[in-house]
């Protein structure tokens, strides 16, 4: 399969302290998710099948450890991403479904706010963000590029040409911003007024309260500051018909409202029952029709229209028509500024590059000086210290400041490598300490034992890892950087300066108008309602200003994923979004769920304990237990030819409608974390078990490319094992259905 | 199905409702339903259908509003409000009929005389309406009473009976007869104490929930037993004992709390503690559903293992469709209070009659990709699938044994479809 991954999941592992001792909550599990696929996680509780999944969210709880393995997501590790980064990803690019939507939802905010709220935030902070990005990336690019003249004689620039340069640049951005801001000003007020427009349709059309006069009032405030001429000038004329039409009617509505309507309002602020007249319908219906048609206009490209506008400053291109305008404009702006500017930051990016790949080696030499070391490993902490210091320091200074996409490894290096060596002098300091301990024990329970009394404690393993082990995993640490920094400079004999300017320039235009795209109340509620509706909540209008308690469990957990879905993830994580939920309902939001995942192209994680369920769900499954991954394949794998004990006992627990026989239920309960057992986790529940199972833990067997199980029953030296009848029938019966249940 | 085995439980137009503000909240609207000794009946529904509301009126956990519940033949519960709204509907009716009689104008004296007739007739109906209703009323609340007292005294009669053999046999020996005297008196006490609900006993949804925290295992499943008045030690010992080996579960078990087992372990807790008191019958409210995958077949099998072994009746509520289908002889499928298909459970999911049933059996997920990948729900919406504005629907029987809620069109209809 060669589809692309979206996040891949190696040799993860997770613990949890509690007072009894350490919980092995996750095992070196490993999986990759596609695009646009599910994949299930099936297993029972505590198998640590939402552990995995709070792990990809960065929500892991207080007291877990993470004692090794990566999630890579575009290319960055989300367990070694500090918090700052994270923010960025999470809810944005990987969103959560929880199981209980009452208390994934706040009971006192109406359920408009709760959907509305993180998008305002975001917008807000994202504007910040812009300014600060746009600011900081431009100052380094110039600092580069005087730093590159410098080194390089042969390009005759100088430094105040070089200001003038980005002063330029800078300058004409704003103008670019300004004209943009006034843009987007008049584009939010007209889809504002859309949205007032809708509300009052909707109210009059349901009978509802409204003050026709005071939201007419509203729409007109808008219609005034529509007056952007790059937006409204080919709708002036119309938008000034529009706007008498309004206050005609406006003046006919306050006419009609009688003497009590007015002194109500005086009184108490609230409107009277007052239907707007069919008139007024007449007229905003109209107007929201240009004002859609304005929506739907070429845009101008305001970066290039505001260097000709900088130039030019008394030209007015607003009668041009988008196309002419940005066309016309994208030549001045190359050929009187572009060129040159891009020809001078074309110095700066070979230069910075030139020298991050001389930094690079220099930072492997480093390195694998560290990595000698440590290895040699006497050294105390102070010198540890000292030299996690130079290798973060050069291994930074290895990084190219005018890549867009930085290179997350090396990024999070210095932290890491710190973690890992504080532990090492961790365990230097506690080995003795449990080994201590457990000896204390391992006496207390012989004792006990010796004097024949009944002891029901168990001796809690020692958390103990050898020096040398440590040593190992630090030097890991040093060489996955060195490894990374040899790659890169195997590639940069192809590296393409002049896309790399490109992509500079585009970011900073992003980053740019970023700053001036404004999401208002108003809009933020339009879009939450468009939302609400592709979610299946029928009158989403009125049902925008409901507190949670107003709704069925089924539409609650429509609005978490509506809530979910507001941020237009990539990756939706469901931890078992239906299992409070009953059987229509569920069936109802599985659909809706697979429908959004085929529309927005989504990845999902789906985690259940329902094997029927995955059945609908997924394209591949997963199946745990206790913290590992027990089988995966893809559905009909699983599901047709399960070759895992786990699998078939779970698969023949559960009756399904043509069961009659005896269930096979699994005997016993699983087994406690904090002991882990030596081979296989399920031997002890396992009727199948080998003597090897309780001795070593199986591999992965291959059953075909798609295919893997972990049981030693695979190997080719293990008795044929029939698989449970009441399987093999049930497969039977499936596969002469052929899928036409029921018809 | 052995359809002549005698009726255990009786449900006849049971009606719950709950206050709402000014209206009432009709969580079960007019159910009936009959199960017979030694069978296992399925209740299925959505949630909030009213299915829980139905187990726990008919173990008197709530005064239902209207209706009657017979167990072994005996009114354990019943309701007024049916016989209340009987009376106040009468009585409005009446005096609407008198005000229109009164409110006839220019009338000679033959016709006045005639009203007055007329009044007087239609009083009289109506004070033979409220009599009859009001005697209904104070039978339902006495009978729901006496149904105690006629049980202790059945039990006294027999017990009555059989220690007057013993004391016949035991006659002359006097230290027998002192002996045999002591566990009579226990007994006549402990007979005394009984009721006929205890008859049938309930298994709650959530494990944890629903045992006390603070008490050992012990305590909690001999409570049933000390309410009843068994004060011997050594009995109740013995008693749980056993009960914990028939579940499953160890003697070192009894000394425990709560908080120290498993799910699946306290749900047997939970079973212990009901079938520690003989019933006949047990209400399993959602027994598995808040069980983790691997222990639901431990606990329905062990189900259906005390089933066999106790001959219990079973009132199984669950909204797991497979595992009801799995569990059950009998099915009962609820709609929004109201019973909407009552049948074998073959029967119900060969022939799904009722357009509800029909949309519940196509949301069962089942472990088979091939077949889940082109399922298609089929949708239920009661506005378009039923008009009722002209004739009311009642609940019928189409074929034997198989009951819909249906009008006269519909009925045909059904029956055309079964043929």
């Amino acid at each position: 399969m060669n589809k692309e991954i979206k996040l891949s999941v190696n040799d993860l592992k997770i613990s949890f302290r509690t007072d009894a001792g350490k919980v092995q909550a996750v095992r070196n599990i490993s999986f990759d998710l596609y695009k646009g696929e599910t994949l299930a996680i099936v297993g029972e509780s505590g198998s640590g099948k939402s552990v995995t999944s709070k792990a990809i969210m960065g929500i892991s709880a207080g007291n877990s450890i993470y004692e090794g393995g990566e999630i890579l997501y575009d290319g960055q590790d989300l367990m070694r991403i500090p918090e700052e980064e994270m923010h960025k990803l999470r809810g944005d690019k990987i969103a959560m479904i929880f199981q209980d939507p009452l208390s994934s939802l706040n009971p006192i905010m109406r359920i408009g706010k709760q959907i509305t709220e993180a998008m305002l935030l975001k917008n807000k902070a994202n504007r910040k963000e812009g300014r600060v990005t746009f600011n900081k990336t431009l100052a380094e690019l110039s600092e580069l590029i005087k730093k590159a003249l410098a080194e390089n004689p042969d390009v005759n620039v100088s430094v105040a040409e070089v200001d003038k340069f980005i002063k330029t640049f800078d300058d004409f951005n704003i103008q670019a911003i300004k004209l943009e801001n006034s843009y987007n000003a008049a584009r939010t007020a007209t889809e504002e007024m859309i949205a007032v427009i809708e509300d009052l349709l909707f109210l009059t059309e349901n009978k509802q309260k409204v003050d026709v006069v005071s939201m007419l009032g509203l729409v007109k405030r808008r219609l005034k500051e529509i007056n952007d001429k790059y937006f409204a000038s080919k709708y002036e004329d119309a938008l000034k018909a529009h706007a008498a039409a309004v206050a005609s009617v406006t003046r006919a509505e306050r006419k009609k409202a009688g003497i009590l309507d007015v002194a109500k309002k005086l009184a108490g602020g609230n409107a009277s029952k007052n239907e707007a007249s069919a008139e007024t319908v007449e007229v905003l219906k109209e107007l929201e029709k240009t004002a859609k048609q304005m929506l739907e206009q070429p845009q101008y490209n305001f970066f290039r229209i505001g260097y000709y506008v900088y130039k030019h400053p008394q030209t007015d291109l607003s009668q041009m028509s988008a196309d002419e305008a940005n066309e016309m404009t994208v030549k001045f702006l190359n050929e009187d500024f572009m060129d040159a500017f891009l020809s001078l930051v074309k110095i700066a990016v070979q230069y910075s590059f030139d020298k991050t790949v001389q930094n690079k080696k220099d930072a492997i030499e480093v390195l694998e000086n560290a990595v000698a070391f440590f290895r040699a490993g006497t050294f105390t902490a102070q010198e540890a210290e000292e030299c996690c210091k130079n290798v973060n320091k050069s291994v930074l200074a290895a990084i190219d400041p005018l890549a867009i996409v930085k290179d997350s490894v090396a990024y999070t290096f210095g932290q890491a490598l710190h973690r890992e060596v504080e532990k090492y002098f961790f365990y230097i300091k506690n080995n003795p300490k449990e080994e201590a301990r457990f000896a204390r024990q391992t006496a207390q329970r012989e004792a006990l034992l010796a004097k024949g009394k009944k002891v029901d404690w168990k001796i809690v393993p020692k958390s103990v890892i050898e020096p040398e082990v440590q040593i190992e995993t630090i030097v890991s640490v040093l060489n996955r950087v060195a490894n990374k920094f040899k790659a890169d400079l195997a590639a940069a004999e192809s590296f393409d300066a002049e896309k790399r300017c490109v992509e500079i320039i585009d970011y900073l235009k992003e980053k740019a108008s970023q700053v001036v795209y404004t999401l208002t109340k108003r809009i933020a509620k339009e879009k939450a309602i468009k939302l609400m509706e592709e979610v299946g909540i029928p009158e989403a209008r009125m049902r925008y200003k409901q507190y949670p308690f107003e709704f069925s469990g089924g539409m609650r957990q429509r609005i978490v994923i509506a809530i979910a879905l507001s941020a237009n993830p990539d990756i939706l994580i469901c931890d078992e979004p239906t299992t409070a939920l009953d059987v229509t309902i569920q069936a109802q939001i599985l659909e809706l769920i697979n429908r959004l995942k085929h529309e927005h192209n989504l990845s999902i994680i789906f985690i259940t304990h329902d094997l029927g369920v995955v059945a609908n769900m997924a394209d591949r499954i997963a199946v745990m237990y206790a913290g590992k991954i027990v089988e995966y394949g893809t559905a009909e794998e699983v599901f047709y030819n399960p070759q895992h004990p786990y699998t078939w006992a779970l698969l023949s627990s559960m009756p399904d409608l043509d069961t009659n026989e005896k269930l096979d239920a699994i005997p016993g309960t699983p087994p406690n974390m904090i002991y882990p057992p030596v081979g296989d986790a399920f031997a002890e529940r396992n009727k199948y078990a080998m003597e090897i199972d309780f001795e070593m833990q199986p591999p992965m067997f291959e059953v075909s490319p798609t295919h893997y199980a972990a049981t030693w029953l695979l190997h080719p030296n293990a008795p044929k094992v029939e698989i449970p009848k009441i399987i093999t029938e049930r497969i039977r019966r499936m596969k002469e259905r052929g899928g036409n249940h029921g018809e | 199905m052995e359809n002549n085995r005698e009726v255990l439980l009786k449900v006849d137009h049971l009606c719950q409702y709950f206050r709402l503000g000014r209206k009432d909240l009709k969580a079960v609207d007019d159910v009936s339903f009959e199960i017979r000794k030694g069978e296992s009946f399925g209740l299925v529904g959505e949630s909030g259908c009213g299915k829980t509301t139905t187990g726990r009126s008919i173990i008197k956990l709530y005064n239902i509003t209207s209706g009657n519940v017979y167990f072994k033949g005996q009114r354990i519960s019943a309701g007024t409000r049916s016989y209340q709204d009987a009376i106040s509907a009468a009585r409005s009716e009446a005096a609407k009929k008198i005000k229109l009689l009164r409110s006839e104008k220019n009338v000679d004296e033959v016709r006045k005389a005639e009203i007055r007739e007329e009044i007087k007739k239609i009083n009289e109906e109506l004070g033979a309406i409220v009599d009859k209703n009001r005697a209904l009323i104070k039978d339902a609340r006495s009978d729901s009473k006496e149904t105690d007292k006629q049980y202790v005294q059945s039990l006294l009669k027999t017990l009555e009976e059989e220690y007057a053999q013993k004391f016949r046999a035991a006659e002359g020996d006097v230290e027998k007869l002192k002996s045999l005297k002591k566990e009579y008196n226990n007994r006549c006490r402990v007979a005394k104490k009984s009721k006929l609900i205890t008859q049938i006993q309930m298994i709650f949804q959530d494990p944890i929930a629903s045992l006390d925290p603070r008490m050992t295992v012990r305590d909690i499943i001999a409570e049933g037993l000390v309410i009843n008045g068994i004060t011997d030690k050594d009995y109740i010992n013995e008693k749980v004992y056993e009960i914990l080996e028939i579940v499953g579960l160890v003697r070192e078990h009894a000394d425990r709390y709560p908080h120290e087992f498993s799910g699946g372990q306290r749900q047997r807790i939970g079973i212990a503690r009901a079938v520690i008191m003989q019933p006949e019958m047990i209400i399993a409210d959602e027994p598995i559903s808040a069980l983790d995958v691997s222990i639901q077949a431990q606990v329905i099998n062990l189900l259906n293992d005390l089933r066999e072994r106790m001959g219990l009746t079973i009132l199984f509520i669950a909204h797991d469709l497979s595992v009801v289908k799995y569990f059950s002889d009998r099915i009962g499928v609820m709609y929004f209070g109201k019973m909407v298909e009552l049948a074998d459970s073959d029967e119900l999911f060969k022939n799904p009659l009722h357009p509800y049933t029909k949309s519940l059996l196509s949301a069962i997920p089942l472990p088979d990709p091939v077949y889940e990948k082109q399922r298609t729900r089929i949708l239920y919406n009661p506005i378009a699938e039923h008009d009722y504005s002209v004739s009311t629907p009642s609940f019928r029987e189409i074929t034997p044994g198989h009951f819909v809620h249906c009008n006269d069109a519909e009925f045909e209809k059904y029956k055309q479809q079964v043929k």
